[in-house]
């Protein structure tokens, strides 16, 4: 008898089990801080560890040096991480392209977005290089029109973001339009020009159509983390200046 | 039959239950039971915590630790699921390295169940995100990238059901558009999908057909946009049967999950956590079988 009782109870505690309807009653949600009061897995820290020792024995030679810190967000439509990149890659670039073509880059233009990461001031690593530019993108000239070149202006404009530009590219921004000077010369409307920038890009990343099918595209086989670790190599100290390249009239 | 015997033998019926994996709780008026939702996105390749003399995040993040705080959560509650709402590579030079290989492997290590694919998964082309699959030991979720004609066929479901304690959890992922924002070259023929007609149809799945008890999107939509871009919050109130949006793509950082209404004005969830793998985002969701407490409805504690 005992024992009957006992099976139809389990019994009917598994059938009630199976057909209780759940109701959702309570949420509660928090963020939880990876801290360093939180002690690192044995496993895993030993896990990582050869592959940190390949990473690291590479990354950590120290290429040059900087006295600030160097990020993308300490001017309006500037930076001077911005401003670096972009005229460290017209300097490296350049004389490939008149090697080439024997021609030269009128200026340079890169991505806000492509800034992948800040440079703390002090040594310059490869591995900074490596965080500034992680992706494999190469440099590519291409031979833009006029109208390529006033499309590129009207994204500028109404995208308002410290896209970086090279230091030849001076865009003032006015109430009743804008000025835009090439090289110290105002902007010529019957010229093409010769625009600096990544296959990524050029490719239609970050909408930047203007790129896409220009005049002329000579791709320089050179990447563009490449070029960086090449200027860290032979600079000594990285000087850079918010200059107001791009800005708009207050 | 004494009364007294009747009860030692049905406590002794109610241990040889708890063993088989119920509690006599479960034969009483209510049960309770508990799930908990951990997440992360944007993690980046970023395996280390950051340098003790970083500017900006000093000292912070990294996935040994990370796998501490994972597992004490599991020892709590082992009816705990842990997801990541994308772009699991690029940002440090593992990724450059190998190619996405140690992200995975220790994303299967921490016991990830799922994860869906954010843009950045594709720098080094579809090809290269398929060449590391074998190092996921959990799900790729996708329902609005159609993978039909890419190398990635039959390798990401659009869905996946998880039963804890019970309870039907219906996980479905969401990516972004890719054209001009990743290269054409690397997502190859990856055709991206309404993310909104896709959730309608994924919620509707989970919830009517499924039956799932909770359904939650892993979305790498970005979380809320000035422009016509879909984000999350816009997301949400378009679908409904959505309980949890997990987002990634924007890096932003909620210091609590945003409360938000579905289109039929119900409450929706939306969390994302910022970057990095500096932070762990924790849901904990509560069902009772007590109609009683059931008919006060939900209530949101963030």
């Amino acid at each position: 008898m005992k024992k009957i009782i006992i099976s139809l109870f389990t019994i009917l505690a598994l059938f009630s089990c199976k057909n209780e309807p759940q109701n959702l009653v309570k949420i509660q949600g928090k963020l939880l801080p990876v801290s360093e009061e939180i002690t690192s897995k044995k496993e895993i820290t030993d896990f990582i560890q050869p592959y940190k020792q390949k990473v690291e024995s590479e990354m950590n030679t120290v290429l040059s040096f900087t006295e600030i810190d160097l990020v993308r967000t300490d001017g309006e439509l500037e930076s001077s991480l911005g401003n670096l990149m972009a005229d460290l890659c017209f300097k490296r670039a350049n004389p490939v392209f008149n090697s080439r073509t024997g021609k030269n880059i009128d200026f340079a233009l890169f991505n806000y977005g492509g800034i992948r990461a800040g440079i703390t001031k002090g040594d310059i690593k490869t591995e900074n290089a490596f965080q500034l530019m992680p992706f494999e993108n190469s440099l590519v000239v291409v031979e833009l029109t006029a109208d390529k070149i006033k499309e590129l202006v009207n994204y500028l404009i109404a995208e308002q973001r410290a896209h970086p530009v090279s230091k030849q590219f001076n865009l003032k921004i006015s109430k009743n339009g804008y000025d835009l000077n090439i090289n110290n010369k105002p902007f010529d409307n019957s010229k093409t020009y010769y625009v600096l920038t990544s296959d990524y890009l050029q490719n239609g990343g970050d909408n930047m159509i203007f790129l896409k099918n220009p005049v002329n595209i000579e791709n320089l086989d050179y990447k563009v983390r490449n070029a960086i670790i090449d200027f860290f190599k032979e600079t000594d100290t990285v000087k850079v200046t918010l200059d107001g390249r791009f800005k708009t009239e207050k | 039959m004494k009364r007294r015997n009747f009860i030692q033998q049905s406590s002794a019926a109610a241990a040889f239950l708890t063993l088989g994996g119920l509690s006599l709780e479960s034969f009483a008026k209510k049960t309770t039971k508990h799930i908990t939702i951990l997440h992360t996105n944007d993690v980046h390749s970023h395996i280390e915590p950051f340098p003790a003399d970083h500017y900006k995040s000093p000292n912070l993040g990294g996935v040994a630790r990370r796998a501490t705080l994972v597992e004490n959560i599991r020892k709590e509650n082992p009816n705990t699921l842990l997801l990541d709402a994308g772009d699991i590579f690029q940002g440090t030079p593992y990724f450059n390295f190998y190619g996405g290989e140690l992200e995975f492997k220790l994303m299967s290590m921490l016991k990830y169940d799922a994860a869906t694919i954010g843009n950045h998964d594709f720098d080094n082309g579809i090809d290269g995100l398929y060449a590391q699959l074998p190092h996921a030991q959990f799900d790729f979720l996708s329902a609005n990238y159609d993978f039909k004609n890419t190398v990635l066929n039959t390798h990401v479901k659009p869905y996946k059901i998880f039963i804890k304690d019970g309870i039907k959890i219906g996980v479905f992922g969401l990516g972004i558009k890719l054209t001009g924002l990743v290269d054409p070259r690397m997502f190859k023929e990856t055709n991206y999908l309404d993310p909104v007609e896709i959730a309608q149809d994924m919620s509707r799945i989970l919830k009517e057909n499924e039956k799932c008890d909770l359904v939650i999107c892993l979305s790498h939509l970005g979380y809320n946009y000035k422009t016509d871009k879909i984000g999350d919050l816009e997301l949400a109130s378009k679908t409904k049967n959505i309980d949890l949006i997990i987002g990634g793509h924007t890096h932003t950082f909620l210091p609590k999950p945003t409360i938000t209404k579905n289109s039929v004005g119900e409450n929706v969830l939306v969390n994302q956590v910022g970057c990095y793998g500096l932070n762990v985002g924790r849901i904990d969701f509560y069902f009772d079988s007590d109609k009683n407490v059931a008919s006060k409805g939900k209530s949101i504690i963030v």
